[in-house]
């Protein structure tokens, strides 16, 4: 498309493609902490879940920069529409396509959290599955197409990427909670102490000041 | 999604059958919700107004942070 003479824009698609996948590797270990309710006494839960959400959007930016990269840079022929439909890039046609599934999946789950206060949560649940696929469609995309993935570091660095969220996924469904796991640290179970025949208390309000709706609304 | 000055009164509401105890609300507003021993939420049941901007934000915070989408801020009619 545009006629650039120097490699750079090339060099930058090398280097966000290796990010995001980096990137991509902590949300997907980030989101697994959420899931199996890790955090609430040092680290808080709600803390984690920030994380995950914000370190996805930087994700996004960087995947977004790949692609924008790829398709202006004219050293391969690959057009905007390859980053959406699967099998339209002259380029590495196969590897291009893993690129355009995962991300195609990658956006319906961003966006699905972008109206997470307006679907159903079992929607979204199910649609928060697919970036399991996602990552691993992306995953083999970097090992196929990725100039420097299948030797030295660059292999390395998928197998890395790879093993991490292997063992996320393990993790996953074998750690995953069979009931509500409190103790977080404001619940009162979170430092155990010396079991005490205290009965709980009912009220926990009934103590707290009222706001003044009694007088002056 | 600015804080608008609303007169009137709100209380955080909690769906008791998406919940799953995940305990963000509690750590996200903890002037209006306790955890119970399982950590389940006890929301406080007494209206807010909205003037408490503090109490407000957090129960918008807790809203949006809940990974079960189990929380919403009704708006009390107040009489």
């Amino acid at each position: 498309m545009i006629a650039l003479a120097t490699p750079y824009l090339w060099y930058t698609t090398r280097a966000t493609g290796i990010v995001a996948l980096i990137l991509f590797t902590l949300v997907v270990s980030l989101g697994t902490l959420v899931a199996n309710r890790i955090g609430g006494t040092i680290v808080g839960r709600f803390e984690i879940n920030e994380l995950h959400r914000s370190l996805s959007i930087v994700a996004m930016i960087f995947l977004v920069l790949h692609i924008l990269t790829t398709v202006l840079d004219n050293y391969v022929s690959t057009g905007l529409i390859s980053a959406f439909i699967p099998m339209t890039s002259a380029y590495k046609r196969v590897a291009i396509t893993f690129g355009a599934v995962a991300f195609d999946l990658i956006v319906a789950v961003w966006i699905s959290s972008l109206l997470k206060l307006r679907v159903a949560n079992s929607t979204w649940r199910f649609i928060h599955w697919f970036s399991w696929i996602g990552f691993a469609t992306a995953l083999v995309h970097a090992y196929m197409s990725g100039t420097d993935a299948r030797s030295g570091v660059g292999l390395l660095l998928v197998g890395a990427c790879g093993g991490v969220v292997v063992l996320a996924a393990l993790w996953r469904f074998i750690g995953r909670p069979t009931r509500a796991a409190g103790r977080t640290a404001l619940s009162p179970l979170a430092r155990v102490k010396a079991p005490t025949n205290k009965r709980p208390v009912s009220r926990p309000f009934a103590s707290s000041a009222r706001p003044t709706n009694k007088r002056g609304r | 999604m600015g804080v608008r000055r609303r007169a009137g009164l709100f209380i955080l509401q909690v769906n008791p059958i998406l919940c799953d105890g995940f305990g963000h609300c509690g750590e996200l507003a903890p002037e209006l919700v306790k955890m119970d021993e399982w950590g389940y939420p006890i929301i406080n049941p007494e209206p807010v107004p909205f003037t408490n901007t503090g109490a407000h934000e957090s129960a918008r915070y807790a809203e949006r942070g809940c990974p079960r989408q189990a929380l919403r801020i009704r708006k009390i009619s107040d009489k």
